[in-house]
C-alpha cells in the first residue's frame, strides 16, 4: 500500500467562492452591524489568503516515480 | 552556347532531379502488391510495389519498419504511405515508405475499431452525462505524456504564462509505438493514486500517423476510470480518437488543453480585486445604513421628548387656570365681599354682627370699615 505524495488542497476555489458569498450577504441589507463586521473580517481573511496564492511565483514541474515496492515519490525535472 | 558553358555533373543532375521529385508530390498513400521484400541487416526493408502496369522500388527505414511488425510476404496487397525520392548513387527513383498496412489487415482493423466503438458506446463511456466540469482553479494537475515530447513542454509553457500557481506532475508514458497502450494504462491508474484535481493526457504533434494507443480499449477504460476530470490532447486536428471521446474535454493540441485547463491569472487577480472592492463597499454601505438608522432614532427620540414637554406644559397651564378660578380674589372680583371682625375672623352668621360693633368688609381691592346698626 502506498500513500500519495502530499499536496496542498485546492483552496483557492473555495476561498474565492466563500468571498463571493460573503460579499453577496454583505450587500444585502438584512444583516445587523455586528454580523456584518464579523463577515467583513472573514472576507478580508479570505481575500488575503487568495491574494497570497495568486502571488505564488513559479510553475512547478515534477515527475512521478514509482519505486520497485510501489511507493510513489516526486522527482524534480527541468520543465 | 556550347555544352562546355553550362555543364551539369551527374551528381548535380541527380541532386536536382531528387529535389524536383521530393518537392513535387510530398507524402502520399499508394496501393500495390509487394514483391521481393528483403530485410537488410541494418533493419531496413527493401521491396517492390507493383500493379498490373508498373512498379516502384521501395525502401522502408528501420525506424518505420520496426513499427510495421513482420515484413510482408510476396503478393501481399498493401496500402503504403511514403514519398518519392531519388536514390542518387544508382540514379534510381525510389519510394520511401513510412507506413505499410495490408489491405486485408486494414479491413480487419477498421472492423475491430467499429466493434470497439460500439462496445465503449454501449458501456456509456461516450455519454455526455458522464462529462465532468473542469476545476476552475486547479492547483495540481497530472500530465500523462512522454517525458521528452513536445506536449509536456507546450503545457508547461502555457501554464507559466497563464497560471503560475499550478503544480504539474508528469506521469511519463510512451504515447506511440509498441508498449504505448500498456504504458498509458499504467500511467492513468497511477494518476488515481495522486492528489491532483485534473488530468491532461496527450501527445505532441509530429508523428501523426500512430494514434493506435489512443484507440486502445484498455486505455479508454483506464481513462474513463480516472477519478478527476480529464482533458485529451492527442494533437491531431482531423482524426478523433476514442480517448478523445471518453475524456471529459477534448482539446486539439496540448497547448489548447493547457489553455482550457488553466485560468488566466490576470483575470483571477482582477476578480479578487473586484471582490475586495465590493467587500469594502459592502461594509461601508452597511455602516452608513446603521449611522442613518441611529440618526433617525435620535430624531424620533427628540420628537417624543418635545411632545411630552408640550403636553406637560399644557396640563400645567390648565391646572393653573383651575387654581386661579378657585382663588378667593377672583370671587371678590365678581362683586362678593368677605366680612371680617377686627381680629381677622370671618363673620359668617347674623349672630356674628351685634349692633354697633365695627367690622371690615374685604373687597377686591381692599378693606372697607363698617358697622351693624
Amino acid at each position: 500500500m502506498t500513500t500519495p505524495p502530499p499536496g496542498k488542497p485546492a483552496a483557492l476555489a473555495d476561498e474565492l467562492a466563500r468571498l463571493e458569498e460573503i460579499v453577496r450577504r454583505l450587500e444585502a441589507d438584512d444583516l445587523d452591524l455586528d454580523a456584518a463586521l464579523a463577515l467583513f473580517e472573514q472576507g478580508v481573511a479570505c481575500l488575503r489568503s487568495a491574494r497570497e496564492r495568486l502571488a505564488a511565483a513559479e510553475v512547478r514541474v515534477r515527475t512521478v516515480l514509482e519505486d520497485a515496492n510501489g511507493t510513489l515519490r516526486l522527482g524534480e525535472i527541468d520543465g | 552556347m556550347g555544352p562546355a558553358d553550362e555543364v551539369f555533373s551527374i551528381s548535380d543532375l541527380t541532386a536536382a532531379v531528387r529535389t524536383v521529385l521530393e518537392g513535387g508530390l510530398g507524402t502520399v498513400w499508394v496501393r500495390g502488391e509487394v514483391v521481393q521484400c528483403k530485410v537488410h541487416g541494418s533493419g531496413h526493408w527493401y521491396f517492390t510495389l507493383r500493379d498490373s502496369a508498373a512498379q516502384a522500388r521501395c525502401a522502408m527505414w528501420r525506424t518505420y519498419s520496426q513499427r510495421a511488425g513482420r515484413p510482408p510476404a510476396d503478393g501481399t496487397e498493401v496500402f503504403a504511405q511514403g514519398r518519392p525520392t531519388l536514390y542518387e548513387a544508382k540514379g534510381e527513383f525510389q519510394f520511401v515508405v513510412y507506413r505499410l498496412l495490408s489491405t486485408a489487415g486494414l479491413g480487419d482493423q477498421q472492423r475491430g475499431l467499429e466493434r470497439l466503438k460500439a462496445a465503449l458506446d454501449k458501456d456509456g463511456l461516450f455519454d455526455a452525462s458522464r462529462k465532468r466540469p473542469l476545476p476552475r482553479y486547479p492547483s495540481r494537475v497530472a500530465v500523462v505524456t512522454s517525458r521528452d515530447g513536445a506536449a509536456l513542454h507546450d503545457i508547461v509553457t502555457v501554464a507559466r504564462n497563464r497560471w503560475p500557481a499550478a503544480e504539474l506532475l508528469l506521469v511519463a508514458s510512451r504515447v506511440q509505438g509498441d508498449g504505448a497502450a500498456g504504458d498509458l494504462v499504467a500511467a492513468l491508474k497511477l494518476v488515481n493514486r495522486l492528489q491532483v484535481e485534473l488530468c491532461i493526457v496527450g501527445r505532441g504533434g509530429g508523428g501523426r500517423e500512430d494514434l493506435a494507443a489512443f484507440n486502445d480499449e484498455a486505455v479508454c477504460r483506464a481513462l474513463a476510470a480516472v477519478r478527476v476530470p480529464t482533458v485529451s490532447a492527442v494533437g491531431h486536428e482531423t482524426d478523433v480518437t476514442f480517448a478523445d471521446l471518453v475524456a471529459d474535454l477534448r482539446a486539439p493540441t496540448p497547448s489548447a488543453a493547457a489553455e482550457l485547463a488553466f485560468p488566466d491569472i490576470r483575470a483571477v487577480r482582477r476578480l479578487a480585486g473586484d471582490l475586495g472592492a465590493r467587500l469594502a463597499g459592502g461594509l461601508s454601505r452597511r455602516t452608513r445604513l446603521a449611522a442613518e438608522r441611529l440618526e433617525r432614532t435620535g430624531d424620533r427620540l427628540e420628537v417624543a421628548l418635545t411632545d411630552t414637554v408640550a403636553r406637560h406644559r399644557h396640563w400645567a397651564d390648565r391646572l393653573a387656570a383651575q387654581l386661579d378660578a378657585l382663588s378667593p380674589l377672583r370671587v371678590l372680583e365678581r362683586g362678593y365681599a368677605v366680612p371680617r371682625a377686627q381680629d381677622g375672623r370671618v363673620l359668617r352668621r347674623v349672630a356674628d354682627f351685634p349692633a354697633g360693633r365695627p367690622f371690615s368688609l374685604r373687597v377686591a381691592d381692599g378693606d372697607v370699615p363698617a358697622h351693624a346698626d
